[in-house]
């Protein structure tokens, strides 16, 4: 089983768009994981004597408003987005798992009723449930990471319970309870490592949503809070000085938009190599 | 949100903001109409009867006249009342009324106005500006007294105020509460033709005006005829709606677009002197800031040439007492100023107990020295928040910024809720002091909820026992210093006000007269042909 999915991870990090985007995002994560010793400056350190810098060879991506280093509020800025979208992403995800194997395993009652209220979410934008849960949580990044999750929930939820539905019917998995296994085993055992390969897509793909999200909230002064740096906050603290500073706003635009187009391509890769079955058809 | 709904939407955003950019209404339809956009602090008004409300914006300024103007050096010009003399003892205030001046309903203006209008205010939250007028004595058609209970040398900067402009009688009483929202009748340059709350006031230029005040160089109607006086509280979508031609002229621009409107060969604009402070206020009734020493150390940690330089482009004056420098009261003892002093506020907290810790943040009896700073969501409070916060870092304070509308900053002032709060006052006036630091005024608009009985002495005799304007200045100077010896504020810095027009537009005077761009210059703006 492991050994098919790392196979599958090869497979799709061999192919051109999945070896780009691959290298993007594994240089992304490095950035963030080493922030405070890549940083060429602490992310806060004021200097009103270079403020609204253009690119130099002293900051290599300029400085802005109060004088800080633009490049090493990017990579600490990195890290905010990065670990609020995969921890949230992360949580809605083990949440949806267990809610959706759940409802499409067992089904009945509970599923109606968590179907319902999932159906509910689902009808709305993600944007608005995230606003409204800040707006009752207060900003702030835990705020944040709280009102992704949910807002993504009803996404893995759903995709969980249709695949656990579909599986449960499969010969083997009869075959399973025929020999008298229990529920626990044939949920943890059968069911669910079928199931995860969509959902991690699912995933990664929601990981990029979850990025803009999180800019979004940024740019309402929603989510990490200053000092802090975010590049939703970057962004809009640079609206100010659009004319006169264009790279303290660009700058994050163009890492948030990277960012997302290589988390598409990279799960597009994804798919193509674990579907097995296009796989065979093409042998 | 799967990838092609977020292509459908953006495409669908990127066409609407194209729809929107072509049918934009362009802002000189006609040969002699104009767009203003209001100052940001007076969005929202939503009344404009000058008596009941508490906040007016320049159309009450346009649509009313005022018995008496106040100048750029706040000196005190003659308008409908063409001249007045004070008795000796203060108590009684004689006035001639100019004469041909009506209403826009066609009512006559005279004295008998004048007895009908000063017990309006009675029961309105504008009482306080009539309030030591015993009564108004009609003398004949064109001159009357105020009867005073007590000497009030303030009283000619109450009548030169915005709320003090002179409604019509008539259409006042037959309008009753709905006066100010669907009609407002003055003897103004302008006539109020539309009125919708937080969007927009359309005026049409009064043309039987003939009694401009001296200030003006156009005695006569308006030049603009037709003015729309639009709101929008988002100051960057303002000022690009003044780039692209949509509006002739802003009413506010914080000072970080400065840089912008002057690379800008179609705009161009005009400054007049500040009219208020931007300060930090202590809440001395919540831990830490009950502490005298820790206000004074935070209040000395303020470098206010730092915050003058780079929120506010080194445009404006640095502010080390509370009041705008223009007001004679504002001089106080140099050596009572509250100036920069790192040194100092770190020996303050040090002898008061507050140790360093190893990650620089100081405790005392293990409590760590961590405060809420908050600041409204406008940009030149963010930014004056993030360089406080920086600058209240090198004293060892850890500072957690926390940014509301304006609405729930002002929720939080009156539950006495916060700590530390970046604020701003617009007022040209001494009393001020009274407003922010009255123990009656707690909690709200005196947040500091600052209690000081010698403090409440120096007030009363500021406010109630002052006859003549130089004994005022005297005594305000002195409410002052014990406020400042008990740092209840860490002035910042006194922006000047500016308004940026489109020179392909307008054609705006060089030089402006008045407290702020009012009555006595818009008169005098003509549209470009």
């Amino acid at each position: 089983m492991t050994d098919r999915r790392t196979l599958a991870f090869l497979n799709a990090v061999s192919t051109f768009k999945g070896g780009i985007s691959g290298a993007f995002l594994l240089l992304l994560v490095i950035a963030a994981l080493l922030a405070p010793w890549l940083s060429p400056y602490p992310y806060d350190l004021q200097d009103l004597g270079v403020m609204n810098q253009a690119p130099s060879m002293t900051h290599l991506l300029g400085t802005d408003e109060f004088g800080r280093d633009v490049l090493s509020r990017m990579i600490t800025g990195a890290r905010t987005s990065l670990s609020v979208s995969i921890t949230a992403i992360g949580i809605s995800v083990v949440l949806g798992l267990v809610l959706g194997a759940t409802c499409g395993y067992f089904g009945g009652t509970f599923d109606r009723i968590v179907m319902t209220v999932v159906d509910l979410t689902w009808s709305f934008p993600e944007i608005l449930i995230a606003l409204m849960l800040v707006a009752i949580i207060g900003p702030g990044l835990e705020g944040v990471v709280i009102a992704i999750a949910i807002a993504y929930l009803a996404q893995f939820t759903r995709l969980t319970r249709t695949q656990i539905m579909s599986l449960k019917s499969e010969t083997y998995v009869e075959a399973t309870v025929s020999l008298g296994a229990g529920h626990t085993h044939i949920l943890f055992s059968h069911l669910l490592p079928n199931a995860l390969a969509p959902v991690l897509v699912a995933a990664m793909l929601a990981t990029g949503d979850a990025i803009i999200l999180e800019a979004t909230l940024g740019f309402f002064g929603l989510g990490a809070q200053p000092p802090t740096p975010s590049w939703g906050a970057m962004m809009s603290s640079g609206t100010a000085q659009l004319f006169i500073a264009p790279w303290v706003i660009l700058l994050p635009g163009l890492a948030v938009a990277l960012t997302v187009v290589f988390l598409n391509l990279f799960g597009d890769a994804l798919i193509a190599a674990l579907d097995v079955r296009t796989k065979l058809r093409e042998a | 949100m799967n990838r092609r709904k977020f292509l459908v939407s953006t495409s669908m955003l990127t066409l609407a903001a194209g729809l929107g950019l072509a049918t934009g209404r362009p802002a000189r339809a006609g040969g002699t109409e104009a767009v203003f956009v209001l100052a940001s602090s007076e969005v929202g008004a939503a009344s404009q009867d000058p008596i009941r409300a508490t906040l007016l914006s320049v159309v009450a300024m346009l649509v009313y006249d005022r018995l008496i103007e106040q100048d750029v050096d706040q000196s005190y010009h003659p308008h409908l009342a063409q001249s007045w003399e004070t008795s000796a003892d203060g108590k009684t205030w004689t006035f001639k009324l100019r004469q041909g001046v009506r209403f826009h309903d066609g009512e006559p203006f005279n004295a008998e106005t004048i007895a009908w209008w000063i017990p309006k205010f009675k029961g309105s939250p504008n009482e306080y500006l009539v309030d030591a007028i015993e009564r108004v004595e009609v003398v004949d058609e064109h001159s009357f007294r105020f009867v005073m209970k007590r000497a009030d040398p303030n009283l000619i900067y109450n009548l030169a105020s915005a709320f003090m402009g002179i409604p019509s009688p008539k259409s006042y009483d037959e309008a009753g509460d709905s006066y100010g929202v669907t009609v407002a009748v003055g003897t103004g340059p302008y006539r109020m033709e539309s009125f919708s709350v937080g969007q927009e006031t359309v005026l049409v230029a009064n043309e039987e005006y003939s009694w401009g005040c001296d200030l003006s160089d156009n005695k006569a109607a308006p030049h603009i005829k037709r003015l729309t006086l639009r709101e929008i509280p988002d100051a960057s979508t303002a000022f690009l709606e003044l780039k692209t031609g949509g509006v002739g002229m802003l009413l506010g621009v914080p000072s970080q677009f400065l840089p912008q409107l002057e690379a800008d060969d179609n705009i161009s604009f005009r400054s007049l002197p500040g009219m208020g402070v931007t300060y930090l206020g202590f809440n001395t009734r919540k831990e830490p800031f009950n502490d005298h020493s820790v206000r004074q150390a935070t209040a000395l940690a303020v470098d206010q040439a730092a915050i003058h330089k780079s929120v506010f482009n080194g445009v404006g004056l640095e502010s080390h007492q509370f009041l705008i420098s223009s007001l004679a009261e504002s001089k106080i003892d140099p050596a009572l100023e509250i100036h920069h002093d790192l040194a100092k506020a770190n020996e303050i907290l040090d002898t008061s107990g507050w140790q360093r810790g190893g990650d620089g943040i100081r405790t005392k009896d293990g409590k760590p020295l961590t405060i809420k700073l908050t600041a409204q969501s406008e940009t030149s409070f963010k930014r004056t928040a993030e360089v406080v916060q920086a600058q209240l870092k090198a004293i060892g304070m850890d500072v957690e910024i926390v940014i509301f509308d304006n609405t729930s900053v002002v929720d939080q002032l009156k539950k006495g809720e916060h700590q530390l709060a970046v604020r701003h006052y617009d007022w040209n006036n001494a009393d001020i002091l009274d407003w922010f630091f009255s123990t009656t005024n707690i909690p709200y608009p005196n947040s500091t909820g600052w209690q000081g009985e010698k403090s409440q002495e120096l007030r009363d005799i500021a406010m109630q026992q002052s006859k003549t304007p130089e004994e005022r200045v005297v005594n305000f100077r002195k409410y002052q210093e014990n406020l400042i010896a008990n740092f209840l504020f860490a002035p910042i810095h006194e922006p000047v006000q500016n308004y940026a027009f489109n020179k392909t537009l307008l054609d705006v005077p060089e030089k402006l007269r008045g407290t702020q761009l009012v009555q006595a210059s818009v008169v005098d703006i003509k549209v470009v042909d």
